[in-house]
């Protein structure tokens, strides 16, 4: 072309050689298998009361993937099990996302009650206090449902290969304890009813569910122990998250309060509550009612700050 | 007749129309932009109307400022760049202002269908199929223009602006259809490569290369100084050829795809800093001798900007594509503050320099008010070096919060500041494009102002 025949051929080679090594290769060589374990919001349960494939055309056209993810990397403690490559075959058009104004969604799914969810949809700030997320109240209810649908299938079907391991001196209390505390007898895990129940249920639920009394006031909420993913936790991450708590959120450091065995007690208990399939608490009424806690009467006892005994009575 | 009305062949007529819609289209992308910021700040603005909820503001965004306000600027840019460098008249002037009726009529579809949540829900892909099969067509007619009159040039060697602009134009339509996805269901990781092969390539093979050789027109022409390096500008131009188009998996770089398109990712994005610095060195040794100019000369300041701003993003770009530093920081808005640093900071800059230097030579009037392109020129560079400095440190915040583990909940509250100061840069900026649309309106629709001699000749210089 008048003296540019080169220049041209460079311009069409460099772009094919390209388009062929990074478009059309993938697309050769990368066909992961379907891991079974991705959303499977075709088939979910949920279909009788929501239509999640539908939802998830909602979910696409108000654009939620704009600010919410869905997938999990190795550094995102708390947001369950990794992502593999087979679980997305599924997604057409994906929804990975780039960017987290919100959290990510990979396991929302059970996390909350779906009226918790659909309180979120219409008026976010009321139940997250601080959240800028846009309120969705325009979505008729038929939307509204199959949206709510779809995100309590989020992560239904993962199952964990690969976690984020508990910290080195975790591995050593694992190794300190081999051979004292079991975590698998019934003893220990009965031993440990007694701890769960005076320390965790308030937040946990009586049944590990995530939904105690205090859940309501907790803008973490507390963990459901009855996914099944947390089956495949080991000894040491149960342990390393008992002592350590989770930061940023209400769960205390256990390990500035139970002594060790008294842990160990507790992984062994914890170790029983994971299901096969996972409890989702679907109303707000399903929390573990509490009766309202009566102090004893205030009186001017030595015991009680600025009482009468310190006045020098 | 009215056909020749709508369909000019006036001479110079495609690329005014082309500019002046980029201005309107920039206007209506940039308020839409700021209409979301603000529902950042105050998230309860609006209740119940679907059209003004943030994630559908956004698409409108989004896709008003990419494929409105630049792509419109770039091409009116080309239709009076190309004949001036081949000094042969447009191909047809008829055919360029087909495509540019085409092409709002393309942004009215793209205006009312993705307000209404018509989208494809692809990022950067939103549009539907018949408003993408109507992009390919516009593309085709617009390089059909720009390769004709190549072809009847009567300058025989191609200077590299045009270099740039033959090969985005050849380059950008089979992106644009290989990343459509439109007629094609992929399963879910192998869309997002073919995605973000698309996604960044909508920048690395549209708004990078002719951007850059924008840059390569403006600057020589109104500094008067040749050129510094035609080898330097060669080596810039194959280097964006070779290591721009197989960048994109850069952004799922986390995402269980194959770890070798991850490894070409990274590489071609850390090899982009060799084009970078050739074309950087190119434009600041071409300066040379004229940088008091900068005072004077505003499209040669918006110019400038722009190539300063360029030098950031392309020093930020690999930075944030190599391994560690994707690891902290994706998923913040710091990746945000990047984007806006491309598109906004150099991409929109070299656009405007381009508008305000072309449109007095296409139109035949002076611009109706230095002071306002002066204001403009202030609101949008603060406003935007204000909003750059926001999404980054909340981006900061924000990343240290995703990688320590901590919830949302406990520092989504330490970003709303950010998010205000953010709103008010998007203020400012909006009332720069909006000070840009009414100078131009005064430009064309009011009597010229008489001239003193002096004044036109700085005109002329302007």
């Amino acid at each position: 072309m008048n003296g540019y025949r080169l220049g041209a051929t460079g311009v069409v080679a460099t772009f094919f050689t390209i388009v062929t090594s990074t478009v059309l290769l993938p697309m050769v060589l990368f066909n992961p298998k379907p891991s079974g374990h991705g959303n499977d919001y075709k088939n979910a349960a949920i279909t009788k009361v929501a239509d999640p494939a539908r939802g998830r055309q909602i979910y696409v056209r108000e654009g939620c993937f704009y600010c919410h993810t869905q997938f999990t990397r190795l550094q995102d403690r708390g947001y369950g099990p990794l992502v593999k490559a087979g679980d997305y075959v599924q997604e057409t058009p994906h929804q990975l996302g780039t960017a987290r104004t919100g959290p990510d969604l990979t396991n929302e799914g059970g996390k909350f009650p779906s009226e918790w969810q659909k309180a979120h949809l219409i008026e976010p700030r009321s139940v997250k206090p601080g959240s800028i997320m846009p309120s969705f109240s325009f979505l008729s209810d038929r939307d509204m449902n199959d949206l709510v649908g779809y995100i309590q299938t989020l992560g239904n079907m993962r199952k964990v290969e690969h976690y984020v391991e508990a910290p080195e001196e975790f591995k050593a209390a694992l190794a300190r304890n081999t051979g004292k505390t079991s975590t698998t007898a019934d003893a220990s895990a009965n031993a440990g009813r007694g701890i769960y129940t005076a320390n965790c249920a308030a937040c946990h639920g009586m049944e590990g569910r995530g939904n105690g009394p205090n859940a309501i006031s907790l803008e973490k909420k507390p963990a459901n122990f009855t996914r099944p993913f947390y089956k495949q936790y080991p000894d040491d991450f149960w342990f390393y998250r008992i002592t350590e708590g989770v930061p940023g959120t209400r769960m205390p450091r256990w390990g500035e309060t139970l002594t060790e065995e008294q842990r160990w007690y507790l992984v062994a208990y914890l170790k029983t509550l994971p299901k096969d399939q996972e409890e989702t608490v679907d109303s707000l009424d399903q929390l573990n009612p509490v009766d309202v806690i009566r102090l004893p009467k205030l009186s001017g006892q030595i015991w009680e700050p600025a009482s009468g005994s310190q006045r020098g009575e | 007749m009215f056909i020749d009305t709508l369909l000019s062949d006036r001479e110079g007529s495609a690329a005014r129309n082309f500019l002046l819609s980029a201005i309107l289209w920039g206007v209506i992308g940039m308020g839409a932009g700021l209409f979301a910021a603000s529902e950042f700040s105050w998230p309860d603005l609006v209740h119940n109307v679907p059209q003004l909820s943030m994630p559908h503001l956004r698409m409108v965004h989004v896709n008003g400022v990419a494929i409105g306000w630049l792509s419109m600027a770039y091409i009116g840019s080309m239709f009076y760049m190309v004949p001036s460098l081949t000094k042969t008249p447009l191909w047809s002037e008829k055919l360029g202002n087909a495509v540019m009726w085409g092409w709002n009529l393309m942004m009215t579809g793209m205006f009312c269908t993705l307000i209404n949540g018509f989208t494809e829900g692809r990022e950067y892909a939103e549009m539907g199929a018949l408003l993408d099969c109507l992009a390919v067509v516009l593309l085709v007619g617009a390089a059909w223009n720009v390769y004709a009159t190549v072809i009847n040039r009567r300058v025989k060697k191609l200077y590299v602006s045009l270099w740039y602009f033959l090969g985005s134009l050849f380059w950008f339509p089979l992106v644009y259809i290989i990343g459509q996805r439109t007629f094609v269901a992929l399963p879910g990781l192998n869309d997002a490569i073919v995605g973000w092969f698309y996604g960044h390539n909508i920048l690395g093979m549209w708004f990078t290369i002719v951007g850059v050789g924008m840059m390569y027109y403006l600057i020589p022409r109104i500094t008067g100084n040749p050129l510094y390096s035609h080898g330097l500008s060669m080596l810039g131009f194959w280097g964006i050829a070779l290591f721009y188009a197989p960048t994109g998996t850069h952004h799922i770089l986390q995402s269980p795809v194959p770890e070798w398109l991850k490894a070409i990712a990274v590489i071609s994005s850390i090899f982009l800093l060799v084009p970078v610095f050739a074309a950087l060195t190119n434009f600041f040794m071409t300066m040379k001798g004229r940088w008091q100019m900068v005072v004077t000369d505003l499209p040669l300041r918006f110019a400038l900007t722009s190539t300063v701003f360029y030098y950031i993003t392309c020093i930020q770009g690999p930075f944030q594509a190599t391994r560690w530093i994707n690891w902290y920081i994706h998923f913040s808005q710091w990746v945000v503050g990047h984007a806006h640093l491309a598109l906004l900071g150099t991409f929109s800059f070299i656009s405007t320099a381009s508008i305000y230097y072309g449109l007095p030579r296409l139109t035949g009037r002076p611009w109706y008010s230095q002071g306002l392109i002066r204001a403009h020129y202030w609101l949008k560079m603060l406003g935007f070096v204000i909003m750059m400095l926001a999404l980054t440190t909340a981006g900061l915040v924000q990343a240290a919060g995703w990688a320590f583990g901590i919830p949302i909940d406990q520092w989504s509250m330490q970003i709303r500041p950010y998010w205000f100061i953010r709103w008010i840069s998007g203020v400012m900026i909006f009332a720069g494009q909006v000070i840009f649309a009414y100078n131009t309106f005064r430009t064309l629709y009011s009597a010229a102002p008489a001239l003193t001699p002096a004044a036109k000749a700085q005109e002329v210089k302007a």
